[in-house]
């Protein structure tokens, strides 16, 4: 399980996120909803070390705020950053060899046996350079990547962000696959209708401050979302 | 009128001296292309490297090479320790591409100074490594010189070497590219840093140990290849290590030339008026990428 208690991140003096507790259990695909500007990639960074932290981070019962971002990949918890982050001037192939880094020399080319397996569409990309592809296909990859570390955890910043319909749809059958594999994945997006459908449960932020988590189910069926989004429950609309 | 062949023996001394331009460009341009840092004490590794080399071999009384391992182990040591002590805390502060540079002018002034208590102020030479003449392409050059050459040649083999097909170079190209995507990945950037930090200062002390026989060995040496190196950074573009080497012999290459149709005291005007058309040009440098707007 991961467990977030009282995290407040910082950006120098500037306090960006408040006191964010949540818990997310092994297995289950939970995701990150709020308007822009609500602290959704920050949550994300802090669990993977990118930024420093107040508060206390555990995985899987070991405390990690203070472990640093190669610690805690190493410990099972990957990370697709907003926007791919590819190294685009390297092939697909070092990109993947890169997300699986910390692994020993034969374990990392079986592991990406078992990664081109899963994603059988990166197996035509091998040679392609990273920065010449498209947006879906970057996606895969960074997907790819992430998953070359054997992450038990795997957080998706955005990933459906600047894409296709068809890769959105592509990205969606993926990550929903790795989620029946029994991978816990926890993802932030825009897309309320698409995030509360793929997941079950849902942490919703505004202004940095955590304000409702439950079931997805639950938060779909009542006016927070769309409180927190438009400013007005779905019982106050005014009919069309 | 100038002959031909003098034209090309002024070439061929330009290459010599533009590999020396080019072993401290490439140290250089592979802290900006990794962790974004002006070095302004990189001249300064140049000289520790020439007085440590000078130490084992005179001092201690060590055989060349051995001699020559040790100073340029003991410069990577000092310098992986100095980046963890004064460049790697200000990293992960706010406005830190201003800090580093103050940071390495600091570093670049304490080393002199330390230079000065152990070594002095008397200038020092070491023994030629290699004697005699050479005779290459139509050109007599002392042995000494080609040796300087041959090293910069063989440093860039190993260095792209290191750099397409190791682990270490693939993290060095990952953290180059983006580091937080490197970090994302479990790649530990503060030791890429580290290291790219080391072996930059470990080229400088290279070069500065080949060529202590043929310059005065001193605690200020390493101010006018430093300033070279920079010229031969922006020339050549920042960044790239291609651009390094051939920026180097480009610019070794135009001063002999310029030196020869006008004079010496027109050395450097030549170099820096070439430097400026190449900016005006192509502000990111012969082989840089162009900088893309916000």
């Amino acid at each position: 399980m991961l467990q977030l208690e009282n995290v407040s991140v910082f950006y120098s003096s500037f306090q960006v996120m408040w006191d964010v507790s949540l818990a997310v259990p092994d297995g289950v695909t939970a995701c990150v909803l709020g308007p822009n500007g609500a602290g959704k990639s920050t949550v994300l960074k802090a669990i993977a070390g990118l930024v420093p932290v107040r508060g206390r981070i555990t995985y899987r019962g070991q405390e990690i705020s203070a472990w640093s971002p190669a610690q805690r990949v190493g410990a099972g918890i990957g990370l697709v950053l907003e926007r791919r982050r590819l190294f685009a001037d390297m092939t697909v192939l070092e990109n993947l060899l890169i997300g699986g880094y910390r692994l020993a020399g034969g374990r990392r080319r079986a592991r990406l046996s078992e990664v081109t397996t899963l994603l059988p569409g990166l197996q035509q990309l091998i040679d392609r350079r990273a920065g010449d592809l498209s947006g879906g296909q970057q996606q895969l990859v960074a997907i790819g990547r992430g998953l070359m570390s054997e992450p038990s955890l795997l957080m998706l910043d955005e990933p459906f962000l600047g894409l296709s319909p068809k890769a959105v749809d592509e990205v969606e059958r993926i990550i929903t696959d790795l989620g029946r594999r029994g991978l816990t994945i926890l993802f932030n997006e825009q897309n309320v209708r698409k995030s509360l459908a793929m997941s079950q449960e849902t942490f919703l932020l505004e202004g940095g401050r955590l304000i409702a988590h439950g079931a997805s189910s639950d938060i779909a069926a009542g006016d927070i979302v769309q409180k927190v989004y438009f400013g007005t429950p779905r019982s106050q609309e005014t009919p069309a | 009128m100038m002959s031909f062949a003098f034209l090309w023996e002024q070439v061929v001394n330009g290459i010599v001296a533009g590999s020396m331009y080019a072993l401290m460009a490439i140290g250089l341009t592979l802290i900006w292309g990794t962790m974004r840092v002006l070095n302004f004490a990189h001249g300064e590794f140049f000289m520790l490297g020439a007085f440590l080399a000078l130490t084992a071999l005179l001092g201690v009384g060590l055989p060349l090479i051995p001699a020559v391992l040790v100073a340029i182990c003991g410069v990577f040591v000092i310098a992986v320790i100095l980046h963890s002590a004064t460049i790697r805390p200000l990293m992960s502060r706010p406005g830190w591409d201003f800090s580093t540079i103050a940071a390495t002018l600091g570093l670049s002034i304490v080393l002199q100074d330390a230079a000065l208590m152990i070594w002095g102020e008397r200038f020092q030479a070491l023994p030629y490594f290699v004697e005699g003449i050479v005779h290459v392409l139509g050109v007599r050059l002392p042995a000494q010189r080609v040796l300087i050459v041959a090293t910069v040649i063989a440093v860039v083999c190993v260095l792209t070497i290191l750099i397409r097909f190791t682990r270490f170079g693939m993290a060095l190209r990952a953290v180059a590219s983006d580091a937080e995507a490197a970090s994302a990945c479990g790649v530990n950037t503060a030791r890429v840093h580290a290291t790219t930090f080391g072996i930059a200062a470990a080229l400088a002390a290279l070069a500065g140990i080949i060529l202590a026989p043929i310059i005065a060995i001193n605690p200020w040496m390493g101010v006018p290849p430093i300033l070279k190196a920079f010229v031969v950074v922006v020339l050549g573009g920042l960044g790239s290590l291609p651009g390094a080497v051939l920026g180097g012999f480009l610019l070794g290459i135009i001063e002999a030339v310029g030196v020869t149709v006008f004079s010496s005291e027109w050395r450097e005007v030549v170099a820096l008026g070439v430097l400026i058309l190449v900016v005006w040009l192509r502000p990111q440098g012969l082989f840089g990428k162009p900088l893309r707007e916000a």
